[in-house]
């Protein structure tokens, strides 16, 4: 039977094709890859002015779009370097549809069929079109030509049923997180593609004397032609931009870009758009993963970080990157119409944790942290953002130089108090104590504990005799004079006491010093405790079984990719539980992105959901790694139980088999 | 509106406290200065008040030395349309009269409608200088002010009294109020403001009347002998309660 | 040029206590100085007014006129620079009180003097102590210059014993002043309607924590912030839970307060509150947990059973009241 088609030759060219068609097996060589019987000049004239005309209405459509992003303001940071990891992040996420896959296994997979079966249909459309005028290339009778053709018929039936997965999920199953309202489009353009595979298939079983076939190739070939107008304004455009928003994102994960020059101040108008957030923004696909992920959205709160990249596309399609109109809904002078840009809203942006679980879901390239951020930017650094507890805590930054608007003072007692020598430049490590560390009674003892960890280690350290804070609240509320007034500060300490390394218990920290100052100067290297003490795990104590949930936090997780050191640090202190959302997958607990500081958060608290979940792993202690995260399930886990699970840093979890040292500063070793 | 505001220059909060040699007053060495809180709210009245009117100038004036200009620096970067710093190097050696002198000679030279200031200053905490000004102006004036309104040719301001009653005062222009702390909410520097301040007018003058003898010296400064301890007090829960009475009788003067 | 002068204060008929503690201030400047201590007092119908000290200055000037009825700067300053400029005398002490910042330091400046204001104690010499730097600082202050002194005492650094007892005849003294001269029209005192409550400017706080384990306790605590007369506040976790309403929450996510008294029952101290109640000028703290961090910031602290020393305290602010 392969045999017999194998010998099938359709587009010789001057042979009619028919004429050597065999009638055998009942099983035919696609109509698509010839001319239909009795195709005329007429037919090829009509097909070319199709083609004319899909292209026409593709471009037409498409070059308002293109000019956009190409006029939208150049990013003054991009570099295409590293191409390595670029190249890495397309085979990955495109090629592989990595993100599409991970988090939605079983509608991500249909996803990727599609992808794959659009992938192998590029030369069998192309071969199609080509051949309507005769100058079709394949070879239904060569080697590659015969195998190709079935090869595109097996990822045709995937297609087929993928899509039509998809189409049900879409519309009968309906998943919340792609919105209320029903595309009809996106079910036409389904459909056009289950049309587009059916008459591929189709063909395969229709003689090919008959009509049928005409009908079948046309049927194919308007499919074809109808969707590839329809591209441009739909969500469908990911399938042009994507490719390119993935490999061209900006390098580094919900990484905060410079500000460029006197007159950038952030994203205030249209005229801040940069080219890759315009490319972003088009490129959505709207599947909500991002969204689905968010602890603002999935509490309650305004944000829906979906609607902040819609409200972006239809603000420049409305309005278009050179506009002056402000971005965000309260600062405009009429309030938008569109109910997407009415979501781009400055409550909504101040709502983000920047916990960055929507950046790293989205599966076509969209980076939410620096939009929402710029946003933020946009807000506080022209004094639009209004907020009794932000302009707190700023005035707590400017003159205190602490989150907590306390004195240097009392963390001048609190380092008496515990005996911590000053960073001379004989000590191996520069302790950072942070605003928690060093201020809050909690971190404190959760520094307190870390100390005793090195003490018993043997390692050497020191406190800075003045510390303000790394300004990672005001970064991520986007006020940069503050930030960039501490980052400078900050810098010069470490300078001037000549420190080499420092360890520090706030993932918060790490990730400014270490990323965020880059943009002012070179911070010594700094690592979180998590790092330190896995490091030394075969000195510390092995503890009993106790069971431990661990709780990722965002910014030493995701932000930082350090999941295994604080997960060895809990091993050796008892038996590690995961909870359900671990690892990359982590929720906020609500503390990120100046939020700890800013008032009281409308909807559920996001702590509340976080302790929940990790309350109902029946695990004895929650293990955590940030100060922040430790604050705010102390409050959360004893509203949520009667009868809470103990609340430990990792460092206090080593601490306790520590057995006390009458003298401060000697160590066991 | 033409407002002037007269802000003062002083050690941050939570400067460190070291007496120097001559006993006067503290080690300036690693001071670091800001503006005096209860001026900060001066300031934002002003501000206030010319955005509610969509219109006027907001001039703010410190005398001191050179330092003060960041300070001066600052309000225009909050807002403020000029700046102008009054020359005087060595401010401990007026006293409050000597410093509303060289102020009200500079502020004389701009014939404002309004003349703001906080109440006191975080340092020395006289709560004078806003009233000698206006008298030394000759201009009524009205202090502890919560809220300002305009009206026509004057001005119907909140004065807040003692506790908790408040009182409106009708007065004419031009006048001078000295603005309560904490009766608007202080905006925060910006990236903006901080920019535009960079093109803002910033003059010094000099006072052209010499100082005369201070009316009141200061001889020395000291540490308080009392410091904030936690006393625990003890016993049985009555006794405890009667020791606590106690304390809210002659220290907390609560009863 | 000799003599003491204090200018006492009274609104409608009514003194100002803080005048009885200027009075013991004169009073012992003058012994202390070998001068007289004379007394002032400014208004309309003054001199009716029940003396209300055992001590007596030697003479009392009833400062009248019709103008000086409602308060006004210009009116009072006009008025008490008559008196000086009459009586010549060497100190003129004023209670630290609102009126007296109003228009003391205009009144100076009329004698080329400079007010000492807000001064705690006064030493041999005489010098004067004031606070500088949110009291971190203590400061000798002298007078340097020919011309009356001006000094204002700060509220409760003298000691005045209230008594109902005594009288004391005034002298009247009419000042010569026009109603053209007096720029600024004060109206009706009045306070804001209570509808909401506002924590920020309560002079008292009583505030609830955890420690008071349910909601049915709350009354223990709201008792004792009744026979104080103070407001009643609450911790985080109280107005979660709904015990009592959002805006009495004191804290980073509430109120912030800076009270003459803060009184913590059953609070442990968690940063978020402190940050609300570190303005506070005393702390008195009740926790059974002797390592609360409350106890860091405490001015005075309680370890113990809120349940036993709570009531204990109500019923002895009770007693101490009636």
């Amino acid at each position: 039977m392969l045999a017999g088609a194998l010998r099938v030759v359709i587009p010789v060219r001057g042979i009619p094709a028919t004429t050597l068609l065999p009638d055998t097996t009942g099983i035919h060589y696609s109509a698509t890859l010839a001319e239909p019987a009795g195709f005329s000049s007429a037919e090829s004239v009509l097909l070319v002015l199709c083609v004319l005309l899909s292209a026409g209405l593709f471009f037409w459509r498409f070059a308002p779009i293109l000019r956009n992003i190409l006029r939208s303001r150049p990013d003054a940071d991009f570099s295409l370097r590293p191409i390595g990891r670029r190249v890495w992040a397309f085979v990955s996420e495109v090629l592989c549809q990595s993100r599409v896959i991970r988090q939605r296994p079983l509608p991500g997979l249909a996803h990727a069929f599609v992808f794959w079966g659009f992938l192998a249909f590029a030369l069998v459309s192309l071969n199609h079109l080509a051949s309507g005028v005769r100058l079709g290339f394949l070879d239904p009778q060569g080697r590659l030509g015969s195998f190709y053709f079935l090869f595109a018929a097996a990822w045709a039936v995937l297609v087929a049923v993928s899509i039509a997965g998809l189409f049900i999920r879409r519309f009968f199953m309906r998943p919340v997180w792609l919105g209320e309202k029903l595309s009809y489009e996106s079910g036409f353009i389904a459909f056009l593609i289950f049309l587009l595979m059916v008459t591929y298939l189709g063909a395969f079983f229709v003689d090919k004397g008959s009509t049928g076939v005409n009908l079948l190739w046309w049927m194919h070939t308007l499919s074809l032609l109808i969707f590839l107008p329809l591209i441009p304004h739909t969500k469908h455009l990911h399938l042009v931009l994507s490719p390119l928003t993935v490999f061209l994102k900006r390098d580094g994960f919900a990484k905060i870009p410079p500000l460029a020059g006197d007159e950038d101040f952030g994203l205030v108008a249209g005229k801040d758009i940069t080219q890759l957030i315009s490319l972003q923004t088009y490129s959505c696909v709207e599947c909500g993963r991002c969204t689905e992920h968010c602890p603002a959205a999935t509490t309650g709160k305004l944000l829906n970080p979906k609607e902040i990249v819609l409200g972006l596309r239809s603000y420049l399609n409305e309005l278009g990157p050179a506009s002056e109109t402000p971005l965000l809904a309260e600062a405009r002078d009429t309030a938008p119409a569109d109910a997407h840009q009415q979501l781009l809203s400055m409550e909504a942006a101040f709502a983000c944790t920047t916990c960055g679980s929507c950046e790293f879901q989205c599966p076509v390239g969209v980076q939410h942290v620096p939009i929402i951020v710029g946003l933020r930017r946009g807000a506080t650094n022209t004094g639009a953002w209004e907020d009794t507890y932000g302009t707190k805590l700023f005035l707590a930054l400017e003159k205190s130089g602490n989150a907590l608007g306390l004195s240097a003072m009392e963390r001048d007692k609190f380092i008496q108090k515990q005996q911590f020598p000053l960073f001379d430049g004989t000590q191996e490590y520069c302790l950072w104590l942070g605003c928690m560390g060093g201020y809050d009674p909690r971190g404190r003892e959760i520094i307190a504990d870390f100390a005793r960890v090195m003490r018993h280690l043997g390692t050497t350290f020191g406190v800075l005799k003045k510390e303000k804070c790394t300004g990672d609240p005001a970064r991520r509320l986007g006020n940069d004079l503050v930030f960039q007034t501490l980052a400078e500060s900050g810098l010069k300490a470490f300078e001037t006491a000549k420190v080499q390394k420092i360890v520090a218990i706030c993932p918060h920290c790490v990730r400014t010093i270490a990323n965020d100052w880059r943009e002012y100067g070179i911070a010594p290297v700094i690592e979180h405790h998590s790092e330190f003490m896995a490091r030394h795990r075969d000195h510390l104590p092995q503890q009993a079984g106790e069971s431990i949930v661990y709780h990722d936090p965002c910014y030493l997780g995701r932000y930082q990719e350090i999941y295994d050191e604080p997960r060895a640090v809990i091993a050796q202190a008892g038996t590690l539980v995961e909870a359900p959302r671990s690892h990359e997958r982590s929720f906020c607990c609500g503390a990120g992105g100046g939020l700890a500081f800013l008032g009281e958060e409308p909807g559920e608290r996001v702590s509340h959901v976080r302790a929940k979940e990790l309350a109902a792993t029946g695990a004895k202690v929650v293990g955590t790694a940030c100060p922040f995260c430790n604050t705010m399930f102390r409050d959360a886990l004893s509203a949520i139980s009667d009868t809470p699970p103990q609340l430990l840093d990792i460092a206090q979890l080593t601490a306790r088999a520590i057995p006390a040292s009458p003298d401060p500063m000697g160590g066991t070793q | 509106m033409k407002i002037v505001v007269a802000i003062k220059q002083v050690p941050e909060r939570d400067a460190p406290i070291r007496i120097a040699a001559d006993g006067r007053w503290i080690e300036e060495g690693d001071l670091s200065y800001t503006i005096n809180e209860p001026d900060a709210y001066a300031l934002e009245e002003a501000l206030q008040l010319k955005e509610k009117t969509g219109s006027g100038e907001v001039i703010v004036v410190c005398a001191g030395p050179e330092r003060v200009e960041s300070t001066l620096r600052e309000a225009l970067a909050k807002g403020a349309d000029r700046a102008i710093r009054i020359e005087a190097d060595d401010l401990q050696s007026l006293d409050t009269l000597g410093v509303a002198s060289i102020l009200a000679e500079a502020i004389k030279a701009e014939s404002p409608d309004l003349i703001l200031t906080g109440l006191q200053s975080d340092d020395l905490g006289l709560g004078q200088t806003g009233v000698v000004l206006a008298e030394l102006l000759a201009i009524p004036h009205a202090t502890i002010i919560m809220q300002v309104e305009p009206t026509g040719a004057g001005l119907k301001v909140k004065r807040e009294l003692e506790d908790g009653w408040f009182q409106h005062v009708e007065m004419p222009l031009p006048a001078l109020l000295t603005i309560q702390s904490g009766g608007n909410k202080l905006r925060y520097a910006t990236l903006m403001g901080i920019k535009k301040a960079k093109t803002k007018e910033l003059k010094t003058v000099s006072p052209t009347t010499p100082p005369t003898a201070p009316a009141i010296t200061l001889e020395r400064v000291y540490l308080p002998e009392k410091q904030k301890k936690t006393e625990m007090l003890t016993g049985s829960p009555d006794e405890i309660a009667a020791r606590v009475v106690e304390k809210l009788k002659f220290e907390v003067r609560a009863l | 040029m000799s003599g003491v002068l204090v200018v006492m204060e009274q609104r409608s008929g009514t003194w100002n206590r803080m005048s009885f503690e200027a009075l013991a201030a004169g009073l012992d400047l003058a012994a202390k100085l070998g001068l007289e201590c004379t007394a002032a007092i400014v208004g309309d119908a003054v001199q009716s007014l029940p003396w209300q000290s055992d001590t007596q200055p030697k003479t009392v000037y009833a400062v009248e006129d019709s103008l000086l009825k409602d308060y006004t700067s210009d009116g009072f300053v006009t008025a008490l620079e008559q008196l000086i400029r009459k009586l010549q005398p060497g100190y003129v002490l004023f209670p630290h009180t609102y009126q007296v910042r109003d228009f003391a330091p205009a009144l100076a400046t009329r004698f080329g003097q400079v007010l000492i204001s807000d001064v705690i104690a006064i030493h041999d010499g005489p010098v004067f102590v004031r606070q500088l730097l949110q009291g971190k600082l203590n400061a000798d202050y002298r007078h340097s210059s020919t011309g009356p002194c001006f000094v204002s005492v700060q509220a409760g650094s003298f000691r005045a014993e209230a008594s109902s007892g005594g009288s004391m005849s005034m002298e009247a003294f009419a000042p010569a002043l026009e109603s053209s001269t007096i720029r600024n029209k004060p109206g009706e005192r009045f306070r804001e309607s209570a509808q909401t409550v506002d924590l920020t400017a309560a002079p008292l706080i009583v505030s609830v924590g955890r420690g008071i384990g349910e909601q049915d306790n709350l009354p223990v605590v709201e008792e004792l912030a009744t026979a104080l007369g103070a407001e009643l506040a609450a911790s985080r976790p109280i107005c979660d839970n709904g015990w009592l309403p959002m805006e009495r929450q004191v804290g980073s996510s509430g109120q912030t307060v800076s009270p003459k008294l803060y009184l913590a029952v059953g609070i442990s101290g968690a940063i978020q509150h402190l940050v609300g109640m570190k303005g506070a000028k005393t702390v008195i703290a009740i926790n059974k947990d002797e390592n609360a961090p409350i106890f860091e910031v405490a001015d005075y602290g309680i370890v113990g059973d809120l349940f036993e020393i709570v009531p204990a305290l109500t019923k002895a602010i009770q007693a101490a009241k009636s």
